[in-house]
């Protein structure tokens, strides 16, 4: 900035914002990749008068002064354009000559960036990386006390049910009173949680879908993906490959007037339906799909015109109680199917999910229930929300498991957990700890696109600009320059990648419990955590 | 068993069953006694015949007859034969390190595990997990298990070596004699079998083509499994090569996981083929989706850099009421056509010497955008001064088209100015003897030598006709010009002083009359002067009532004084007293009494608080506001001949006179072709488009014109200094000759990757990076 202008309350230095952008001159060779490839526009070209003075030794001759002038990168520090860490210049950089580095304290833009009175809003996560889950071991290794099973070789019958499951006599008078039974699908205990097309880029989200289909038709796992709400392609409605999808309904409907109109043309059932009521990253604050993402393609598959911003509000419109929530919309999506498919309701983690899950326990067709911790990602939402809405998802589980097992219907109503599952790489540990505190199945969001497409996201607050569509990966971007950097078959590539090694890494961890052909849901007894608190909450073991 | 070389050793004395570690004692002792051939009556005790080294190279030659228990030559020697004459428990030969073992009938789970050297053979079947962690050490032959039916499930489980041959007769499973799930972790050896089976573990086995080497040694070795098991017989039967099939280990350069469908072949053939071309979304767009790197050119860049030549007016002409393109004149002294850029004024400003080179505050240096980075501005008086010869081109033929211009002073002369260097016929009316209004009568000496405006006023005077007005004009004869003339410009000035209505105002002189007097000596202001109003007039009055005698002058203001630049500076040279605020209350023969009581003694007393246009004549359909006439952005009164400019619109300066005749001759000129009257939308352009560190920031001032015009940034206009060109790092623009002597900066579009090194490079800001138009 020049010295001779006025400074804003706002005006910052390089040293106040969270990144800093390290740039070598030496080794800089000036060809432009890292300002043509930065997401945000945080460098430039810089120009800079160098000047020295020539002075002789002993004073012989009269000082002189000499201006050179060189070219460099440099950061710029209008807020607006501040950089975001991603460290694409990095990765384009032929000479390793840049890199932008994490301020060494807490920046100053966090007090600015709400010019005009607009908080903060962002793509990603928590920011916190902390994870209860990490903290908790397997402390029941059953080497001579069970017979001990070998990860690598034993047939493993790792699947889950996802429906009303009744006992075999329950079924039968079941079907005899109602001429019905509750439809349950076997998959796989890891699935891939709700982002919607819109959310997603297309080639995200096609890698996403062939990854899936390529894990059920190839390898067997019957792994299945939620749509998120955002609708889903009408060639992926009437396939084969929709039985691998979980259709998700939400707040704003869209893409459904789609769905309907290929329900006759369908060959397949969906898996399930998933209704969302609340997202675990930002607890009562709605989507919005920015205007400059809603393109030819989005609209066509959301069914409404383009370029128009899309909100999915906080809430359900014409829903007021638990009761008739849950009771019509669980009916309605039902009903669409002829009661074949699975519904279930998806819901932040909440003080109040016991009240849910009760009204889910009386209501027979429920199918299960989804909570989703306040771990979990998003592609928008307001700042304050992400960091400070919601429920952890660990003590949610168990005590609605807990619940289930008072009433004796542990068995009966699959819990999914969802939010912040692998959140520090740490996946199958992570929702081996859910399945064993209670989940029938977990949701990973976050871990699918870190590791099938190289988001750059951290709990420290790299990139996060997820909610501007200018995705340096491609991933979250409706713009074909930035989504066309995602190679849809490797993206689909690296979901296999991921399924095959959480398999075996969830075998590593079953296998010396002695479990082979069935998940340990809610073994809790092989649980234990190094904090007091935290194993008398969960009811684990206390292991020191 | 007759034979009576064979020491017999009995697990079972007086009908109770030999306790394991007792048989095993025994059989060490008998060993160690020189016994070589031993007969055990096996009751289920574990581990006979191994561990026999006390033997050392003798043959020790073992029959189990009964039961053994589990691990029959565990640890086995090298020099230990032991035949089983009839089934065997589990883990046969377990850690065999050498011991020849035969099973005359079926054994159970775990033959061979772990045996590193020897031989087993099987004459029936065997149970699961057979030959599994098998090793085998170089410094040894390898290990053997030969079966002669079938092998259970997870046979071969870890095999990191040895050999394997299972012969599949009679076998208990023959429709898969390696039984469920084989050879799961196998690194090493090789397994010969005949017969059919249900799958093994792929990535870890194949099956390879029995060389003749591997079938002599087949062949040989079966003779002699066949002679073990006393079952020469079935050689005929066992030894149809065809039969065979010989199973390795992958190495780990074969092991590159599991061999499954590649993503590609998926996608095209299962995705693709269900789905229909281009996937999921292939229906609803034939946008290419295929992968792109990061760093791309053409339609596919997210950034395009525009040459913005000339888009933008630089500071200095925008900030000029004038509009004159001062970088222009500074850009062709660069190129050494100075007479051109002198004469290039003449066709915004009838008066480049007198205004620009004196008697303007010249607001283009005062926005110069170096000043944004505390550098000294250009110094356009220099060029201003230089004008002072500055030509006129050959006036065009006329137009047929009339103009009356009411008014011969600054705004008047430029009005007319222009249209005239446009063809079309002026004639002016004025009071005056002489055409130049103000500026010739009321500007003190002091401030510009009376020759350049003589000079200026006489390149005037040979092109604008005058007719020099006896009277005021009436309202009848303006509006009968209307009628002679196809347009009015009304340019009569602010002639009427303003003054307040206070008692004594008959004793206040205006500054328009003082300054008119003193212009010709006539005025005489005593020793003190107070001047009421001290804006840059009442400066002026100052200066010239110093020059001529006064000694104590005061300037009063009712608010903080207005007056800036030379008018200023020159009044406080002479020892001018500013005092704020006061608030004159009565004037008298002693002086200024102010509504304090004070009195400021003086001899004259001069109101200079602005002059008011008289305009008494003007038809009824010209609105006026507050005293002066109202007109839009082009100077067009609200009767649509009639122009209006100058000081009758609204006070100003020179400059903002010399503007507004110049912009309402080009509206003119303009309506006169049929065209929009505003054809000049230019924006000023953003400072910080200006990269100004390509200047010397130490320079205090410039010695010559030459000096000024290499130091101007040009902003908004081209240097064609080639910095752009040199600085792309991928040489992707170049320099285009165009017509006119002109060129202009292009971008090869298959090059530019869209780093916006141009636009933050350019001195000029000519350059500007925007978003590539959307992919739809």
């Amino acid at each position: 900035m020049s010295s001779n202008r006025p400074i804003t309350p706002s005006t910052l230095s390089v040293k106040d914002l969270p990144w800093q952008i390290i740039w070598d001159k030496d080794k800089c060779t000036l060809c432009g990749k890292c300002t043509a490839v930065c997401p945000v526009n945080a460098i430039e070209l810089g120009v800079f008068r160098k000047r020295s003075i020539e002075t002789s030794m002993g004073l012989e001759s009269t000082p002189s002064n000499d201006f050179k002038i060189y070219y460099g990168i440099r950061q710029k520090t209008d807020p607006a354009y501040s950089c975001v860490g991603c460290a694409m210049c990095n990765l384009v950089c032929p000479n390793d000559a840049i890199i932008p580095a994490k301020s060494d304290e807490a920046d100053k833009l966090r007090y600015h960036i709400n010019q005009g009175g607009q908080p903060r809003r962002r793509g990603g996560r928590r920011g916190t990386p902390d994870s209860l889950l990490d903290m908790i071991k397997f402390i029941r290794i059953s080497m001579l006390t069970d017979p001990a099973l070998d990860a690598g070789r034993h047939e493993f019958e790792l699947t889950t049910l996802l429906g009303r499951i009744l006992s075999p006599e329950e079924n039968l008078s079941f079907l005899n009173e109602n001429g019905w039974i509750p439809p349950v699908r076997e998959i796989y205990p890891l699935m891939i949680g709700g982002m919607s097309f819109g959310a997603l880029s297309p080639n995200m989200w096609e890698g996403l879908q062939l990854g899936v289909s390529y894990l059920n038709e190839e390898l067997s796992m019957p792994v299945r993906i939620c749509t998120g709400e955002g609708g889903c392609p009408p060639r992926l409605l009437r396939s084969r490959f929709l039985k691998y999808v979980i259709l998700q309904i939400a707040s704003g409907y869209f893409g459904w007037d789609e769905i309907i109109h290929d329900i006759p043309d369908m060959k397949e059932d969906p898996c399930a339906i998933e209704i969302k009521y609340g997202q675990g990253a930002k607890p009562g604050d709605g989507g919005l799909l920015m205007w400059y993402k809603v393109n030819k393609l989005i609209a066509a598959i959301r069914g409404v015109p383009t370029g128009v911003n899309l909100p999915s509000p906080p809430t359900h419109q014409t829903q007021y109680s638990i009761e008739e929530s849950v009771a019509k919309m669980i009916q309605s999506m039902s009903m669409a199917w002829g009661f074949r498919v699975p519904v279930y309701p998806k819901i932040s983690a909440t003080s109040t999910a016991l009240a849910v899950l009760n009204n889910l326990t009386r209501n027979p067709y429920a199918a299960g229930l989804a909570i989703d911790g306040e771990d979990g990602g998003t592609g928008a939402a307001y700042n304050v929300s992400m960091n400070h809405m919601g429920h952890p998802i660990a003590g949610n589980i168990r005590d609605a498991y807990l619940n289930l097992v008072k009433t004796g219907m542990q068995n009966e109503i699959p819990l999914i957990a969802g939010g912040g599952i692998g959140k520090n790489g740490n996946l199958a540990a992570n929702a081996a700890a859910l399945i064993m505190l209670g989940a029938s199945c977990v949701q990973i969001g976050k871990y699918i696109m870190q590791a099938a497409a190289g988001c750059l996201g951290s709990e420290t607050d790299r990139c996060n600009i997820c909610n501007i569509g200018l995705c340096p990966k491609g991933i979250t971007s409706q713009d074909p320059r930035l989504y066309r950097r995602l190679d849809v078959d490797k993206v689909a590539q690296r979901v296999v990648d991921v399924f095959l090694s959480f398999d075996t890494e969830l075998k590593k961890i079953v296998a010396p419990l002695g479990r082979s052909t069935s998940l340990p849901i809610g073994m809790s007894d092989a649980l234990g955590i190094n904090d007091y608190n935290a194993a008398n909450r969960l009811g684990i073991k206390y292991v020191v | 068993m007759n034979d009576n070389r064979y020491y017999i050793i009995s697990g079972k004395i007086y009908g109770k069953r030999l306790d394991s570690r007792i048989l095993e004692e025994q059989i060490q002792k008998a060993v160690a006694d020189g016994h070589r051939y031993l007969e055990i009556k096996a009751f289920g005790q574990h581990g006979i015949g191994g561990r026999l080294w006390k033997a050392g190279d003798d043959k020790v030659h073992i029959k189990i007859i009964g039961h053994p228990g589990q691990r029959v030559g565990s640890l086995g020697f090298p020099n230990t034969f032991i035949e089983i004459m009839g089934p065997a428990s589990d883990d046969v030969g377990w850690l065999n390190a050498g011991a020849r073992i035969v099973v005359h009938g079926n054994a159970s789970n775990g033959i061979a595990n772990g045996m590193a050297q020897g031989k087993i053979y099987i004459a029936g079947n065997i149970g699961s997990r057979g030959m599994t962690m098998t090793k085998h050490n170089p410094r040894f032959d390898p290990p053997e298990l030969w079966v002669l039916g079938s092998a259970g499930d997870y046979f071969g489980e870890f095999m990191a070596g040895g050999i394997a041959v299972i012969c599949g007769f009679e076998a208990q499973s023959p429709d898969n004699i390696l039984g469920f799930r084989p050879f799961v972790g196998m690194v090493s050896g090789k397994a010969f079998f005949r017969g059919s089976h249900k799958g093994f573990s792929q990535p870890d086995a194949k099956i390879v083509p029995i060389t003749d080497e591997d079938w002599d040694w087949l062949t040989k070795n079966l003779k002699i499994f066949l002679k073990n098991i006393g079952r020469p017989e079935l050689f005929k039967t066992l030894s149809d090569k065809n039969e065979w099939q010989l199973l390795t280990a992958r190495t780990p350069q074969e092991r590159t996981g599991r061999q499954l469908r590649s993503m590609e072949s998926f996608h095209e053939k299962i995705w693709n083929k269900e789905l229909g071309r281009g996937g999921i979304f292939g229906d609803l767009t034939d946008l290419d989706r295929s992968p792109i790197p990061l760093i791309t050119t053409d339609k596919l860049r997210r950034f395009v850099p525009l040459w913005e030549n000339r888009k933008y007016a630089a500071p200095c002409e925008a900030s000029c009421p004038t509009g004159i393109p001062v970088r222009d004149r500074w850009r062709l002294i660069r190129e050494g056509r100075i007479d051109e850029a002198v004469d290039m004024a003449l066709a915004y400003t009838p008066f480049p010497a007198s205004v620009c080179g004196y008697l303007c505050p010249n607001l283009c240096m005062q926005s110069c955008t170096r000043q944004s980075a505390d550098m000294v501005p250009i110094d356009v008086k220099k060029l201003g001064k230089a004008s002072i010869n500055a030509s006129l081109p050959e006036l065009p033929p006329l137009s047929g088209n009339k103009i009356a211009v009411i008014g011969g002073g600054t705004a008047g002369i430029s009005v007319a100015w222009q249209l005239r260097q446009h063809g079309h016929e002026v004639t002016v009316y004025d009071m005056s003897k002489t055409l130049g209004g103000k500026i010739s009568s009321v500007i003190p000496d002091s401030r510009i030598p009376e020759e350049v405006i003589t000079k200026e006023l006489e390149r005037i005077q040979k092109i604008i006709p005058h007719i020099h007005l006896q009277q005021r004009l009436e309202l009848k004869e303006i509006e009968q010009l209307r009628e002679d003339f196809d347009l009015l410009v009304i340019a009569i000035g602010a002639q009427k002083p303003r003054v307040i209505p206070i008692p004594g105002k008959e004793l206040m002189i205006t500054a328009l009359d003082f300054l008119i007097q003193a212009k010709t000596d006539k005025a005489k202001p005593g020793k003190r002067m107070v001047i009421i109003g001290a804006g840059n007039v009442g400066c002026d009055v100052a200066s010239e009532a110093y020059r001529l005698g006064a000694e104590h002058i005061t300037l009063i203001d009712v608010q903080e004084p207005a007056s800036f630049g030379e008018e200023r500076k020159n009044a406080e040279a002479i020892g001018a007293k500013f005092r704020w605020p006061c608030f004159t209350k009565e004037i008298t023969k002693k002086g200024v009494k102010l509504m304090t009581g004070e009195v400021i003694p003086a001899d004259t007393v001069i109101i200079s608080i602005g002059d008011a246009p008289d305009l008494e004549f003007l038809p009824e359909n010209v609105a006026t506001k507050h005293g002066f006439i109202v007109v839009n952005d082009y100077y067009q009164t609200t009767d649509p001949k009639i122009f209006a400019i100058g000081d009758a619109v609204k006070p100003g300066l020179l400059t903002d006179a010399i503007g507004s005749g110049r912009k309402a001759g080009k509206a003119i000129i303009n309506i006169l072709k049929g065209k929009k009257p505003l054809d000049d939308t230019r924006e000023m352009i953003h400072r910080e488009r200006i990269t100004l560190e390509y200047f010397d920031p130490r320079i205090t001032g410039f010695d010559d014109i030459e000096q000024c015009s290499s130091q101007c940034s040009s902003c908004g206009t081209c240097r064609d200094c080639g910095i752009c060109i040199a600085v792309c790092p991928q040489t992707a623009i170049s320099r285009k000759e165009i017509k006119n002597n002109d060129f202009e900066m292009i971008v090869d579009e298959t090059r530019c990757i869209g780093c916006g090194f141009c636009a933050e490079a350019c001195p000029c800001g000519i350059w500007n990076i925007i978003e590539n138009k959307p992919v739809e």
